[in-house]
This record gives structure tokens, C-alpha cells and sequence, in this order.
């Protein structure tokens, strides 16, 4: 469901995750229709991956350089 | 008071050396320093002639004194000892000389050398030639290290062998100069001028062994004070052991306590740096590798968060929020129709109790006019007058035939 965004629109990390936590903040809240619901929920299936996406960079961008130091 | 001469009237020798004498006479009795380079004292003259040298510039002047007072002086007057004279300019005009007519030497002694050398310091501090703002950091790598010391001596054993083992590949740029008598302070200002030419000496060391007080006097002297202030490369001075602090440590950039300590002054241990930068690397690597954990597992909570992980409880909250709702809904209702049911039952029964119904099955019957107007009393009612009688399965036509009025009957109200 998330689908591919462009490196450019793509919000940087700290925007995704800090909205992530306001969509679990509001799901849990309720008092919200169930379509928003479902709208929130979605859209917090998608910035979780781009968090995620965020995290497994940065992730190998350090072991790259890990790598590369041990071989050196 | 110059005089008048010219071609056609010159002035005899004698005029021009009474001039000169003249001149020299307004000099007056002055104190003055130097270092006894020659002594000729010649048996059966009543007057010592000696020569006093500047301590650094390669000046000198003829001075003369009374035997007397030459062989009074204790300790006697050696060549190469630093004096103090009280002495006039005198200008011989037989021949022509000048020199000094001693009239007071003073040897500089170890109490009078020190105090000397404070009067020095004060007022070489006075100038701000000591000031701290003055002090320029050394470099961290520099390209080329200058070194001032004795050929091979100690000192330029230490510095350099130190140097190379903290970081082989230092380069050198040595300028020897005498670390030692009166000759030291000029060279040693020689060197140090020439090396802060050097285009690629980027931090000089000024190195000499341990030695006496008078030993490191030239590293105390006025003129290489003033020309390490005036040099742009910074420069260490390492002169002596740990106590010894010549004037040279005051105005020197760095003061290193020995030639070894200068040595570590200013070459970094490579190694050590090596060592140094691999742990920050490893700091950095570690702190980022934190970061990314701590994030990792934020983001892990949240998305384990129920709201996230499993929509179905959000679809399954609102459905037993609905099931509840119409549980309720359902439970009212009955109730609500039970309380008719009820009520209906109960209105039924009140209307049933109420309706004249039962009273006429148990025999009695309503009297009603041909409007279908109940009639209740006899007044009113003629006779042959049509009239309908409700009994309880139907009703029954008529038509009166006469009234009769019973008493007592008339006044109570009736429930209807």
C-alpha cells in the first residue's frame, strides 16, 4: 500500500515520524468517524514505512562504512 | 661652537685637537658595562691599560686606570670578566687618543650579575616585551623544525633523537651557534634571525644544556631578547635544566624545561594521535549506531501500537460499540413495549372495568333519546317519545309510554 514517492516529496524523518505519532495519538483518541479512521490508519501505514525506510539507510550507509574501514 | 675654518684659513692641529678635547670633556663621568677583553700591565708604569668590549656588538674602547686601583681590585681583574666602570672620556691630544680614565671598577658579581639581570627583566617587562597577548601557539605538524645549539652537543642529541622517535618523519633545520662566552649571545641571534628567515621553519628551538649562571647570561641578553621579540616564527627556549630561567624562557613563545621537554613541545606523538583518532572514530561510530537503535526501537513501538499494528481492533471496537449500542437499543425497545403492552393492558382493563359493558351484561341497560343522549333522570322525558335501550348484546327500540318519578334519587351525581 505505500506507494513508491519520489525522493523530493518524500518528508524527511523526522517529519514522518512526528507524524506518525499524531495519527496513533488521534486513532487512540477515537471520537473520530470510522472513514477518517480508516484514512488515518492508512496513512500511518505509510509513514511508518517511510520511517522505516529512513532507519534501513542510514543503517547501511554505517555498516558501508564499517565495511569499508575493515577491509582497509 | 664649530669653527670657522676654510681653505684659505685653516685651523692648526693644535686648535682642532683642544676643539676635540672640548668636546669629549662634555661627555662627563659615566658608568659603564662591559667585558674586559685585554690587560697590559707593565712593570714600572703607574697606569693599566685595558680594552672593554660591548657584550654583543664587536665594539671596543681603550681604557687606562691607576695601577693602585687595578691591583686593589678583589678579585683581581681578569680577561673576559664582566665589569662596571666609573669612568671619563679623555682625549689625549699628544697623540690623539681617546680612552676612558678609570676612576671606579666594579666587578660584576654573582649577586650584582642577578641583580643586574632583574633591573633587565623589569624593564624589558616595562616595554611589554614579556606580554602573554605576544605569545603565538606552536604548530601542531609543523614542516620544519629550527634548532639553535652547540654542534653536537647534548642538547641537540636529545632534541633531535626525541623528536624522531615521537614522529620519524620530523625534518630539521639546525643552525649551530656558540652556547658558551662572549661570542654566544651574537650568534646565537645570527642563527636565530637566519632561520626565522628560512621559508620553511615554522617553529624554532632554542637548546642548550645545564651550565652556572654566567654560563646562560648570553640567553639573558638585552639584544636577543629584543630580537626574539621582533621575529615572526614562534620559538621555544629550552636553556638549562627545570630552574634555570633566562631572560630568553620570558620572551620565548614556549618554555620548554629541557631539550627533551622541547622535543615533545613541539612534535606530536604520532603514534598517540594515531591511537586518539581511532577511538573518535569509533565514538562517533558508536554514538551513531545508539541513535539509530534507540530510533529503531521508537519506531518499533509505535508500530506495535494496536492502533497500528492490528486495525481489525479498530474495526472490532466500533462493531461491539455497535452491538452494545443495538443491544441497548433492543433491550429499550422491549422494555418499551413491554410498559405499552402493559399499559394497554391496563388501560384496557380500566377501560373494560369503566365501560358499562359488564354492568349491562349483568342485566342492566342504558337508556339513551333519539339523539343518543343518555337519559338519567325522568324529568324531560315525555311520554310516547322514541327511545333506545343498550342492553348488552345490542340495543332495543321503544317508545315511552309514561314517567315516574322516584324519590331521593335525583340529587347524587352519577359517575358516567
Amino acid at each position: 500500500m505505500a506507494e513508491k514517492k519520489t525522493a523530493e516529496d518524500k518528508p524527511s524523518y523526522e517529519a514522518a515520524r512526528e507524524e506518525l505519532v499524531e495519527v496513533v495519538r488521534r486513532l487512540e483518541a477515537g471520537g473520530t468517524t470510522l472513514e477518517e479512521s480508516l484514512a488515518l490508519w492508512e496513512r500511518g501505514e505509510v509513514l511508518a514505512t517511510i520511517c522505516q525506510d529512513w532507519l534501513d539507510g542510514a543503517r547501511a550507509r554505517l555498516d558501508a562504512a564499517i565495511e569499508g574501514d575493515d577491509e582497509s | 661652537m664649530a669653527m670657522e675654518t676654510s681653505l684659505e684659513s685653516p685651523a692648526p692641529v693644535r686648535q682642532v685637537a683642544n676643539a676635540i678635547a672640548g668636546w669629549v670633556d662634555r661627555l662627563g663621568a659615566v658608568w659603564v658595562e662591559g667585558q674586559v677583553a685585554q690587560v697590559s700591565r707593565r712593570p714600572g708604569m703607574n697606569t693599566v691599560f685595558l680594552t672593554l668590549r660591548d657584550a654583543v656588538a664587536d665594539i671596543s674602547i681603550p681604557v687606562t686606570c691607576s695601577r693602585t686601583l687595578f691591583d686593589g681590585l678583589n678579585p683581581p681583574l681578569v680577561e673576559g670578566a664582566s665589569v662596571v666602570l666609573h669612568a671619563k672620556p679623555s682625549y689625549y691630544a699628544n697623540r690623539g687618543t681617546l680612552s676612558l680614565y678609570a676612576r671606579e671598577i666594579r666587578m660584576v658579581g654573582l649577586g650584582e650579575l642577578l641583580a643586574r639581570l632583574e633591573r633587565r627583566r623589569q624593564l624589558l617587562a616595562a616595554e611589554g616585551l614579556f606580554a602573554a597577548e605576544l605569545k603565538r601557539p606552536l604548530p601542531f605538524l609543523p614542516g620544519t623544525v629550527g634548532l639553535v645549539t652547540a654542534p653536537n652537543s647534548a642538547a641537540e642529541r636529545d632534541v633531535l633523537e626525541n623528536a624522531r622517535r615521537r614522529w620519524p618523519a620530523v625534518a630539521f633545520e639546525v643552525a649551530y651557534a656558540a652556547m658558551q662566552g662572549p661570542r654566544s649571545a651574537s650568534e646565537v641571534i645570527e642563527a636565530v634571525e637566519r632561520l626565522d628567515r628560512h621559508p620553511g621553519v615554522e617553529v624554532i628551538v632554542v637548546a642548550r644544556g645545564g651550565g652556572s649562571v654566567e654560563d646562560l647570561l648570553p640567553f639573558s641578553d638585552e639584544a636577543l631578547i629584543r630580537a626574539v621579540h621582533k621575529i615572526r616564527t614562534p620559538l621555544v627556549s629550552a636553556i638549562g635544566h627545570e630552574p634555570d630561567s633566562p631572560l630568553l624562557d620570558l620572551v620565548a613563545d614556549v618554555r620548554a624545561s629541557t631539550p627533551t621537554d622541547a622535543a615533545k613541545l613541539v612534535v606530536p606523538d604520532v603514534g598517540e594521535e594515531l591511537r586518539l583518532l581511532a577511538r573518535a572514530r569509533d565514538r562517533a561510530r558508536g554514538a551513531l549506531a545508539g541513535w539509530l537503535a534507540r530510533e529503531q526501537a521508537g519506531l518499533d513501538a509505535l508500530r506495535s501500537r494496536p492502533a497500528l499494528a492490528d486495525p481489525r481492533t479498530l474495526i472490532d471496537a466500533r462493531r461491539d460499540e455497535v452491538d452494545l449500542l443495538r443491544d441497548r437499543a433492543r433491550r429499550c425497545l422491549g422494555h418499551a413495549l413491554d410498559r405499552a403492552a402493559d399499559d394497554v393492558g391496563h388501560q384496557h382493563a380500566r377501560a373494560r372495568a369503566l365501560s358499562p359493558l359488564a354492568t349491562l351484561q349483568r342485566g342492566y341497560a342504558v337508556l339513551q333519546d333519539a339523539e343518543g343522549h343518555v337519559v338519567t333522570s325522568v324529568a324531560g322525558v315525555a311520554a310516547k317519545q322514541k327511545v333506545s335501550v343498550r342492553v348488552a348484546d345490542g340495543r332495543i327500540h321503544a317508545t315511552t309510554t309514561r314517567t315516574e318519578p322516584l324519590e331521593g334519587q335525583s340529587e347524587d351525581s352519577t359517575d358516567g
